[in-house]
């Protein structure tokens, strides 16, 4: 099949090839089958808009290809990014199950394949198949965990150089390279973007940049950092 | 502090007020099969933050606080748990460890629901399964707004202070 913005589509959950390692996906065949049946596999471009935060629910999102940035606004415009969701994870999981608005904005960043599934359909779904209602219960979890975090980082924090260490720290583990000496992580983001996600202003993302590269804390190559001096770091998260 | 009587959840008053409480007889049943109840202390922890999920604690009167802590030991409350709230959810799902401490502000009754037993019941019983959802849902939006109005608000004055509008 001729595939739009060179995403491998795939078409049938049965036969796909990550579901093993995506939680939600990986269900009973019982469970997928009426899945598949409810589902429409969907594609989007990159900088598309999923859903809008005070929208009325629709239904869920679930991600198997591409990354999408989750934020949230303030009346005056200000811009928070709570997240970057990954494959295999499911959206605006919450305010489908409670028919609350929903409460953050999804735009994606790549190019997405995205299966959408209504929630009426979903709600019913999940009502026929235990499994895959605790297998949500786990995912909305894990996002209550996501945003205890960003609670303690935004409201336990002095300074934005604090917030930079903890994020970069946070980002070294992720990609398993925490145990190197000099571990390296791609910056995927922009400075605007990382900005939004600690809760300042891309000036001072930069400037702060600027000043863990002059300390030989961190050195950047292309978009690849290189963080020279994981003890250095640390005592900044630390302060 | 375990009382040596288990009182049954089909004499307790409150149960038909209460969200999670109110479950069809089967289920609740079974969940009296599960469940421990106790009597704790004003001032007791029922679990610490970081610590591994053990289980569910359902409150059954009285009053919890929340609170998350940093490395250097600075506190931010969350919020205060009320009467029938179900505390360590989220952990106790996933298997995580838990990420706030709940600390009693009252002497209070106090279910507890082993981890290993939770997810059996709840695999047996669909609605209480689709309850847990709601509640995890309703859990995540309190904490979304929590970002909110920490994250997107600049100003260091006082946070509930709006400022007026001119007349």
């Amino acid at each position: 099949m001729l595939s739009p913005y060179g995403l491998d589509i795939i078409e049938s959950c049965l036969a796909c090839k990550m579901r093993a390692d995506h939680i939600f996906c990986d269900l009973p065949t019982a469970a997928l089958q009426s899945f598949e049946q409810i589902k429409y596999a969907t594609a989007y471009p990159k900088g598309a808009v999923l859903f809008v935060e005070g929208q009325a629910p629709r239904g869920i999102f679930v991600l198997c290809k591409g990354r999408v940035k989750l934020s949230i606004c303030s009346t005056d415009g200000k811009t928070l990014i709570l997240k970057i969701a990954e494959a295999g994870e499911v959206l605006g999981l919450s305010a489908s199950v409670s028919g609350k608005p929903y409460e953050l904005t999804a735009e994606t960043i790549d190019p997405c394949q995205i299966n959408f599934v209504k929630r009426e359909d979903f709600l019913r779904f999940l009502r026929d198949h235990s499994d895959a209602c605790l297998r949500v219960a786990e995912q909305l979890s894990e996002k209550y965990n996501t945003a205890c975090r960003e609670i303690r980082s935004l409201g336990l924090s002095h300074s934005a150089a604090e917030k930079l260490a903890k994020l970069l720290i946070e980002w070294s583990n992720r990609n398993g390279e925490s145990a190197k000496a000099e571990p390296r992580l791609k910056l995927a983001l922009t400075h605007e973007e990382i900005a939004q996600m600690i809760g300042t202003s891309r000036e001072t993302v930069t400037r702060l940049f600027a000043e863990l590269k002059k300390r030989q804390i961190v050195q950047s190559k292309g978009s690849t950092l290189v963080i020279r001096n994981k003890a250095a770091l640390k005592a900044l998260a630390t302060v | 502090m375990e009382s040596s009587s288990q009182p049954s959840c089909f004499n307790c008053t409150f149960r038909p007020d209460r969200i999670f409480c109110d479950m069809p007889t089967e289920a609740l049943q079974a969940f009296d099969a599960v469940k421990s109840q106790v009597t704790c202390e004003k001032g007791a922890v029922l679990f610490a933050e970081g610590r591994p999920s053990r289980g569910i604690y359902v409150l059954c009167d009285g009053r919890a606080k929340l609170s998350i802590c940093s490395e250097n030991g600075k506190r931010l409350m969350l919020r205060i748990a009320g009467p029938g709230e179900v505390l360590g959810l989220g952990a106790s799902m996933s298997g995580t460890p838990y990420e706030v401490t709940a600390e009693l502000l009252d002497q209070s009754q106090v279910v507890f629901v082993r981890r290993k037993d939770l997810l059996k019941f709840l695999r047996d019983h669909r609605d209480a399964c689709m309850m847990v959802v709601q509640m995890l849902s309703q859990d995540l939006h309190a904490a979304y707004e929590r970002v909110r109005s920490i994250g997107l608000t600049r100003t260091r004055r006082p946070r509930l202070i709006r400022p007026r509008v001119a007349s």
